[in-house]
């Protein structure tokens, strides 16, 4: 951990727990960012599962297949709630509150983006058991460690961007760009089938796009084998990501003053 | 007859600024526009590949298939955004204002119905521009065109009408909003997205008598095939059947809440 | 050394818009200080810039002795804020906020734990500390704001309307707490629209209207300077004369109105009963009187040739103009 942060805990504690009110205390809150994630789950396979029979998936099972794209959906959604949740916040003037406190900039983010990688835990626990009573292989401890690490990581990372939005444009209006930023950063991968299967732009798309490698490191316990060679590329990513997004979230909250 | 002008200018005013609403808020263009779109830029992408599968229907592409999906998705969407304006302007009280006004109480919810007829042929419009761009033929020409643009015009009524029965009978924007993921349910258990002979049990025998896959085959007939009486029938019944549905749960709700006040 | 030193404080937003116009002022240890002024005068946003939320785009502002711009960390540890509106989680509990606000300060859970309890009875809240804010009334919530700004007992209370739209109970309870903590030593900066609020706490006041402090003094002070207390008497019909006569001996008569007798005194009410009594020595009868004093309004109006209150006050001093100079701040 950060030095700065763990001075900082207690500060960055109460923040995580002010955050998780809002799934703790809101009879129902969390159905939504688990329903969604959990149909296109269940709708995905259910409508593609023949998608299999080209080969090259790894398994003859495409919700094995498939879950890693849902888990990280509904991490995605939930990091990106945390925006949508920092704009309601701006509009009230509650986060005046913070900035004029003698809470540390990156302590304030900090409690944002814990909250956020907890609460994702929500729908994938959900997803993880809907999906093993469907017939997901298990992917071992390992792997599932991995598949949570991936998770908590692009949640983690979508909230630095959903709260960057935020801090940029100060509205919950901006909540559909933080939501299809993260739509588009997940499903552009090899979501739906294997890079052979890509069709035009879309096999480009998902070969640059970084959030590929995080989904080929959840995927690849669901699919019966871990490597090291498989699991590196999505642990830079996220790093990379969370480095180059928390930098922006950053900058917007110290703009807020200009 | 000067009843019904008014009344007629009431729903067209009521209509465009229903328009209006949904362009200048991004939380209700985008699901009309942005998620379908990107859903149907990935599922082409990602799933095309099914085409290559034995049973999948004889196509020019996997867009031809899609396109039809991704409207009524929207339409769907569209319906839904109506309801929840609906019931923000019940929350707000905005809708009080128009019931002491001197019109009759359902030309306001034919008012709103009005704007989700127009954002459903302007959805149309805009999925069939997309899918000449990306090279998309359509097989029964400028005619077969302009059935689709009035299958899902209708559709998009006829959905506005279930959400806006929703809004009345509930009043509460958060309930139409939490019937998002109903839409999803509805549509993968239809062949919005892929023929049921391809799809997983017990889906693909849902999807066959989901009257959702009615009108589906209605919309996609004109791109990857021929237009047929049965087809057009069938499509027509079940947009028909959904109206009925939704108007009269509307008019329902509609008396209750000015009995309850 | 002055608690807050402003010198030339400007802040202009996108397009051009100046909601503060060189506002330079001080406010000594210990003093209450009122910005007094309508909608869109620009006090929200001075307040802004004062807390450290809003950069300033010309002059300085030293708070605490510590630079607002170059040295913010220092300055928020120095200061509590109440905003406008009292912005609260409606999830949390009363006992929970006070709580998070005390973790923000740093200050060690146990003490943390103890300084809500006393805080939260101190503004009476204890009753309803355990129930989440979202269950607060208006008053309630002003009060818990104010509760949360002081628990690392700052050496600047910054107060951004702290009573608008509260009833006159709730809003009695609050100048009670802003009396006794600036008793017990803690600066208050406040800004009002209410020329009650300013006239009953301040010691000073400053009037700002379109982004610019336009008078500045003590309430004595200003009243002063636009007129004396005058007494309007009235009597019986043709002793008006007699009465104008006998009165200007203990003040300046001024020429009647409506059949009214009218002196102006220097000594306020305290010159009232010599007035009577001279009257009653003459044997003139007073159905009635009534001292005037001038107000703050008094004091706009001579100020700005406007009203402070009333219909349209914010559109009246404010102009159009202003009130979109003061979104962005609050947006």
């Amino acid at each position: 951990m950060n030095p700065a942060l763990a001075i900082h805990w207690p500060m960055v504690a109460v923040l995580v727990r002010r955050a998780m009110n809002e799934i703790l205390r809101v009879p129902g809150a969390a159905i939504p960012g688990v329903l969604a994630p959990t149909i296109f789950f269940l709708g995905l396979t259910a409508v593609f599962g023949e998608l299999t029979e080209l080969g090259g998936f790894g398994t003859d099972d495409y919700q094995s297949f498939i879950i890693g794209v849902s888990l990280l959906q509904g991490s995605g959604f939930t990091g990106a709630a945390t925006g949508v949740n920092l704009a309601r916040d701006i509009e009230a003037g509650w986060f005046d509150r913070l900035l004029a406190s003698p809470a540390p900039r990156p302590v304030i983010l900090a409690g944002m983006v814990i909250s956020a990688a907890l609460r994702a835990l929500i729908p994938a626990a959900v997803l993880l058991t809907v999906g093993f009573a469907i017939g997901v292989s298990w992917p071992g401890p390992f792997g599932l460690a991995l598949a949570i690490v991936g998770v908590m990581g692009l949640a983690t990372a979508a909230a630095c961007w959903g709260c960057a939005l935020a801090l940029r444009f100060r509205t919950q209006s901006a909540a559909p760009l933080m939501q299809a930023g993260m739509f588009v950063l997940v499903l552009c991968t090899t979501s739906y089938a294997p890079r052979e299967h890509l069709q035009g732009w879309l096999h480009t798309v998902a070969t640059i796009n970084p959030v590929t490698q995080v989904l080929e490191m959840v995927r690849q316990g669901f699919l019966g084998t871990v490597t090291w060679h498989e699991t590196w590329p999505g642990l830079l990513t996220i790093a990379a990501l969370v480095a180059v997004l928390a930098a922006f979230a950053l900058r917007g909250m110290r703009r807020m003053a200009d | 007859m000067a009843g019904l002008v008014a009344n007629a200018r009431v729903v067209a005013s009521l209509g465009a600024r229903s328009v209006r609403q949904t362009f200048r808020r991004p939380q209700l263009a985008a699901p009309i526009v942005v998620f379908p779109s990107l859903l149907l830029a990935v599922q082409t992408g990602g799933a095309g590949g099914a085409v290559n599968l034995p049973q999948f229907p004889e196509v020019n592409g996997f867009l031809d298939f899609m396109l039809a999906g991704a409207m009524i998705q929207s339409c769907l969407l569209a319906g839904n955004s109506g309801g929840i304006a609906l019931a923000v302007d019940l929350e707000m009280g905005f809708t009080d204002r128009l019931f002491v006004a001197p019109v009759s109480r359902y030309a306001i919810v034919l008012g709103r119905l009005a704007g989700t007829a127009a954002l459903g042929a302007i959805s149309a419009i805009y999925y069939v521009v997309v899918g000449l761009i990306f090279g998309v033929t359509y097989e029964e020409g400028v005619g077969g065109v302009a059935l689709m643009v009035l299958w899902v015009t209708l559709a998009a009524v006829a959905f506005g009408s279930i959400a806006a029965a929703i809004a009345l009978r509930t009043g509460r924007a958060s309930v139409v909003q939490g019937m998002f993921p109903m839409i999803f349910v509805i549509l993968f258990l239809s062949t919005a997205f892929f023929p049921a002979e391809l799809m997983q049990e017990p889906a693909a025998t849902v999807a066959q008598y989901n009257p959702l896959s009615f009108v589906v085959a209605g919309v996609r007939d004109p791109v990857v095939s021929v237009v047929t009486g049965a087809g057009a029938l069938k499509a027509f019944a079940s947009i028909a059947g959904f109206a009925a549905l939704g108007l009269g749960l509307s008019a329902l709700a509609m008396r209750r809440r000015l009995r309850l006040g | 050394m002055a608690a807050i030193e402003v010198r030339g404080l400007e802040r202009a937003f996108q397009g051009g818009v100046k909601a503060v116009r060189g506002v330079a002022l001080e406010v000594a240890e210990g003093e209450i200080y009122a910005f007094l002024g309508p909608n869109g005068a620009g006090k929200t946003t001075t307040v802004r810039m004062l807390t450290t939320l809003l950069r300033p785009t010309g002059g300085s502002a030293r708070v605490a002795g510590h630079d607002i711009v170059r040295e913010a960390p220092a300055v928020r540890r120095a200061i509590g804020v109440a905003l406008q509106e009292a912005a609260l989680d409606p999830l949390m509990t009363g006992r929970e906020l006070i709580h998070l606000q005390a973790t923000l300060h740093r200050l060690p859970r146990a003490e943390a734990r103890a300084r809500a309890d006393e805080l939260l009875a101190r503004v009476g809240l204890e009753y309803a500390a355990d129930r989440r804010v979202g269950t607060y009334s208006g008053g309630m919530r002003r009060r818990l704001d104010l509760a949360s700004a002081l628990v690392h007992e700052p050496r600047v209370l910054f107060l951004d309307e702290p009573t608008t739209g509260l009833d006159p109970v709730s809003r009695k309870t609050i100048w009670d707490e802003v009396r006794a903590l600036n008793r017990a030593g803690t600066t208050v900066f406040l800004t009002t629209q209410y020329l009650e609020e300013a006239d009953q706490l301040a010691d000073r006041v400053g009037i700002i209207a379109q982004g610019r402090i336009v008078a500045e003094g003590t309430p004595r002070e200003l009243k002063a300077q636009v007129g004396k207390p005058h007494l309007e008497i009235a009597i019986a019909d043709g002793e008006v004369e007699r009465a104008r006569e006998v009165v200007g001996r203990l003040g300046r008569a001024l020429p009647p109105k409506d059949g009214l007798v009218l002196v102006e005194l220097d000594g306020g009410a305290a010159q009232v009963a010599p007035v009577v009594r001279a009257l009653d020595e003459a044997g003139i009868a007073v159905e009635s009187l009534q001292l005037v004093e001038p107000t703050l309004d008094d004091v706009f109006v001579a100020k700005t040739g406007r009203h402070l209150e009333g219909d349209g006050a914010g559109e009246a001093a404010g102009g159009a103009g202003e009130e979109r100079a003061e979104q962005p701040a609050e947006a």
